[in-house]
């Protein structure tokens, strides 16, 4: 994989502000930068802000398509869409750059918290301390499903396909893997398009 | 503990799920036989990281604390509350939970054992990402596609639910801990405030002795 760009901007008046290609190094970088920038929360912002309005590698267009495509597919999704900008620029090398430089420091200083934890969960202050944070977490755990409810406030399949997997798993202790291959062929099915051959516009985002 | 017991006894729903501590005996593993059995796990579980990652949160619990006695379930909850607070991703939560799989076999086998369970769970969909990053065109009218995202959302929502309820049973033992968790939960959705003041003010709490568990 070449580092020189192959293929130079014809028109710069029209996309002037756009860099191309961003080298393996930059990749890294950047997205090094958007993980320290994060350190107070805010992560999809902060990328955005670095690598749209920052550094010029996609326009703000091409960064929520490939929001939509990191939202849709498995795994967390910030670090899907670090893997989007590696892999788009530079395939496969690019996607893992772009997580090393996405979880290098943060992950370090996870590891480094772990190992604390380890090694002096038992003492009574820390463990008092934790109890608060703990149920401060566990508020933030609750939220996170009313985030997205009012998506699917108006489907009632929507609701009774949400209130089947939160009692087959809360209720029956049914585990996740048997819940989505059950569940999710019914969802499916149920919202295969009526009419493939028309385009979809990019609903929800 | 006279509290805790009346409240479970008001909350029957509660009292029933909150599980024993450590009854569970761990396996007995060599230590590469361990590392093994911690990234085949994670590794078999990436693709079912739906809506985000923060959905397969029951099935780590379920993995560490029922079915390899990796953790207690306190150890559980408090290990949730770090990689929430910690800058980053909040799954790389899967590295502690790593480290906690071999935490008994000294620190050199726990990190190997929490960079080898980050690395597992996230290498599949990681690969499944950049296939779909270069393929995105192809994929994007497919009925497939259209049918998955729009099918499996209201289970993502239904998952999310689920998840808050257990890390809600594991955490709060009393009505002081489950206010804060409510008060938090409000607080989240209707407040702009970043959420590390309301693990500050509530670790305050918990320091001061106001949250027993």
């Amino acid at each position: 994989m070449t580092e020189i760009n192959p293929n130079p901007n014809p028109n710069p008046n029209l996309s002037a502000r756009i860099v191309p290609n961003p080298t393996l190094r930059q990749l890294f970088l950047g997205m090094l930068q958007v993980a320290i920038s994060a350190f107070g929360g805010g992560l999809s912002a902060w990328s955005q802000r670095i690598v749209v309005e920052q550094r010029h590698w996609m326009t703000n267009e091409q960064f929520l398509a490939g929001l939509t495509v990191a939202r849709l597919f498995p795994g967390p999704n910030q670090i899907n869409m670090a893997v989007y900008i590696g892999a788009s620029f530079r395939g496969l090398s690019g996607a893992l750059v772009a997580l090393a430089g996405m979880l290098l420091v943060p992950f370090t200083l996870l590891m480094m918290v772990g190992l604390l934890y380890f090694s002096f969960h038992e003492l009574p202050l820390l463990d008092r301390i934790l109890a608060g944070v703990v149920a401060a977490a566990a508020g933030m755990a609750l939220s996170m499903g009313f985030r997205i409810l009012d998506t699917y406030w108006r489907d009632p399949m929507a609701l009774l396909l949400a209130t089947a997997t939160f009692l087959a798993m809360a209720v029956a202790h049914w585990r996740l893997v048997p819940v989505v291959l059950v569940i999710g062929p019914l969802a499916m099915a149920w919202y295969w398009p009526r009419h493939p051959a028309s385009p979809t516009p990019e609903e929800h985002s | 503990m006279i509290a805790a017991n009346g409240f479970q006894a008001l909350f029957p729903l509660f009292a029933a799920v909150v599980p024993a501590e450590s009854v569970c005996e761990p396996m007995r593993l060599n230590d590469l036989g361990n590392l093994l059995q911690v990234i085949s796990t994670f590794l078999g579980l990436s693709l079912f990281a739906l809506g985000g990652g923060n959905t397969l949160i029951t099935e780590y619990h379920h993995i560490s604390v029922d079915q390899y006695c990796w953790l207690t379930p306190t150890q559980f909850a408090d290990l949730y509350a770090l990689a929430e607070a910690a800058p980053g991703p909040s799954s790389m939560l899967v590295g502690l939970l790593g480290m906690g799989a071999a935490w008994r076999e000294g620190p050199f086998w726990a990190l190997v054992s929490a960079y080898g369970a980050e690395l597992a769970i996230l290498l599949p969909s990681t690969l499944l990402m950049v296939v779909a990053c270069l393929r995105w065109n192809k994929m994007r009218n497919s009925p497939w596609r259209i049918a998955f995202e729009r099918g499996l959302g209201p289970i993502t929502l239904g998952i999310l639910f689920a998840v808050g309820y257990k890390i809600l049973v594991l955490a709060d033992k009393n009505p002081v801990a489950l206010a804060i968790s409510l008060v938090v939960c409000v607080l989240m959705l209707r407040s702009r405030l970043s959420p590390l003041w309301f693990m500050a003010i509530a670790g305050l709490l918990g320091g001061l002795g106001m949250v027993s568990r």
